[in-house]
């Protein structure tokens, strides 16, 4: 049987303002893709990718996840969000363990407390990006850097088959991209699907598979660069 | 505090000055989070009309702003989520027709100023058996909600998209925590009173942030302080014959401001020694501290 791939957009638009930002995006990820969405700022890169989630609606054309349109789509312990920052919001602080574990949210029941199982994911999620002895800490006083490892912590944490990555190297120094590159080469092993957005790949290139260009919220061109998947 | 166990009343007022410490802080962690700070006040405002429909149609005005503040609170959260604009204007239309229609519905019962002056600033001397029936009832739906519900809308008040992106009913879960903290108004406005409610929901929190780091430690922190303040407001304000809801909230914010020099000093402790470690003038750098600055820390 084959399945539905992770995304599948067609002819898909979105509006933003009364400004059209997307003007019809065909585009399909398969499973096991590493795609980068790249372009200069304002190319509707993140619009893309928080469309292609659902996360705002087309305001023509389809988009589907494993098949189904996201308003109807149900199994969403299978996607990770690794959004751009984490929002300070009111200022109540999260220790580092906090927002790492959130992200087993969409494997709990809400009437169960976190099992163990729970805690070993929080543990491996921590350890793979190289923060568990950081876990007491106030997430919000560290550096840009580690608060992005610390998102993607939370994303590894669901265990999903879908990585969905918003610029996760922007403010990011060079030390910081390496780890970042590190962390995501261990993803890409596993055999999971990537998509992410940046302005430049830096030392992330070698494990991209497919990059697409975004200019004016169009596609540009399309490349499968020749060394996929080096870094496995 | 032994004299004023002898009092009925006052055993009543201080189980429920335990419940509103417990209740309104763990509600507002997650208002403060939120960035509501404000909705807990619009509520009690919306509650008043609720008092008054109770008052003129001889039913509990408890029961009457239970139903009036939990459906007010629904309609802030579909008009907060249906546009950003819009939503100001329309809050403050809800928060005063809230106000004077409550003001004009007690005056129309002929109950006047005395009563609607009671549930404006509280009054513990006038509370019941029953409400403290209503009110253990109410306590125990709000901490419910918040231990079955905690970690959703702990990821809720995070980041709404990645809430999303989970799998969360997000409009169910904003309109949730909007219905509680409206239930948690109500629990509070008998000791409290409508206009001071708010501040426990808010202050116990915000001073508590001062010193934590980590979500759950703020909100039990800000429990424990909800608890010292409600209780020992209470307790002044039997001695000195004070009103009881001032008393309460001007400790909670004396709290807070000892929170923030404290918290301030905390800070400014650790970053000179960051600072010495960094200058590498103290031996006593730790390995963490090194790899802490390593990562860009």
């Amino acid at each position: 049987m084959t399945e539905a791939p992770p995304f599948a957009m067609t002819g898909g638009r979105v509006r933003l303002d009364g400004r059209e930002v997307l003007r019809g995006i065909d585009l399909t990820v398969r499973a096991g893709d590493v795609l980068a969405v790249l372009g200069p700022n304002g190319a509707g890169k993140s619009t893309l990718i928080r469309a292609l989630l659902g996360l705002l609606p087309l305001s023509e054309g389809r988009t589907e996840i494993y098949g189904r349109p996201p308003a109807r789509f149900k199994d969403w312990k299978r996607v990770g969000y690794v959004p751009q920052r984490l929002p300070m919001g009111g200022g109540v602080p999260s220790t580092v363990r906090e927002v790492v574990s959130s992200g087993r949210v969409a494997r709990q029941s809400r009437w169960r407390p976190s099992s163990a199982a729970d805690r070993a994911a929080v543990d491996r999620a921590l350890a793979a990006v190289g923060l568990a002895d950081r876990q007491r800490e106030s997430a919000h006083l560290l550096s840009g850097g580690q608060q992005q490892r610390v998102l993607i912590a939370r994303a590894l944490a669901g265990e999903p088959d879908v990585f969905v990555l918003d610029e996760p190297t922007a403010g990011v120094d060079a030390a910081n991209q390496e780890a970042l590159a590190d962390t995501l080469g261990t993803l890409v092993a596993g055999g999971r699907t990537v998509v992410l957005v940046a302005h430049e790949l830096g030392p992330m290139e070698p494990l991209v598979t497919r990059t697409v260009h975004l200019d004016h919220g169009r596609i540009l061109r399309e490349e499968s660069p020749l060394t996929p998947r080096s870094a496995a | 505090m032994i004299e004023m166990l002898q009092y009925d009343f006052m055993r009543i007022a201080l189980v429920m000055a335990v419940l509103i410490g417990l209740t309104a802080p763990a509600v507002g962690t997650f208002i403060v989070q939120r960035r509501l700070a404000l909705l807990g006040d619009g509520i009690g405002h919306i509650a008043l009309t609720g008092i008054g429909l109770g008052l003129l149609t001889g039913n509990s005005p408890v029961l009457g702003a239970l139903a009036v503040s939990v459906l007010g609170a629904v309609a802030i959260e579909v008009l907060r989520s249906r546009s950003r604009s819009g939503a100001d204007v329309a809050l403050a239309v809800l928060f005063y027709g809230g106000l004077a229609g409550g003001v004009l519905l007690t005056n129309a019962q002929g109950g006047g100023g005395a009563s609607l002056q009671s549930y404006l600033f509280g009054s513990i001397s006038s509370v019941t058996v029953t409400d403290l029936y209503v009110v253990v009832g109410l306590a125990v739906v709000v901490l419910g909600i918040v231990a079955v519900f905690g970690r959703e809308l702990f990821l809720l008040s995070q980041d709404e998209d990645v809430a999303r992106a989970s799998g969360l009913p997000v409009r169910f879960l904003s309109v949730l925590i909007a219905a509680t903290a409206a239930v948690t108004v109500v629990i509070a406005m008998r000791a409290i009173g409508l206009l001071l409610v708010s501040a426990l929901m808010i202050v116990p929190v915000a001073a508590a942030q001062q010193v934590t780091r980590g979500f759950r430690s703020t909100m039990m922190l800000a429990m424990g302080i909800g608890v010292l303040s409600a209780v020992t407001g209470l307790a002044g304000s039997f001695r000195y014959d004070l009103p009881p809801g001032p008393s309460i909230v001007l400790l909670a914010l004396a709290v807070f401001a000892v929170a923030v020099v404290g918290g301030t000093a905390l800070r400014r402790r650790r970053a000179a020694r960051g600072a010495l470690g960094r200058a590498g003038a103290t031996p006593a750098r730790t390995k963490v501290d090194a790899e802490a600055e390593m990562l860009g820390g």
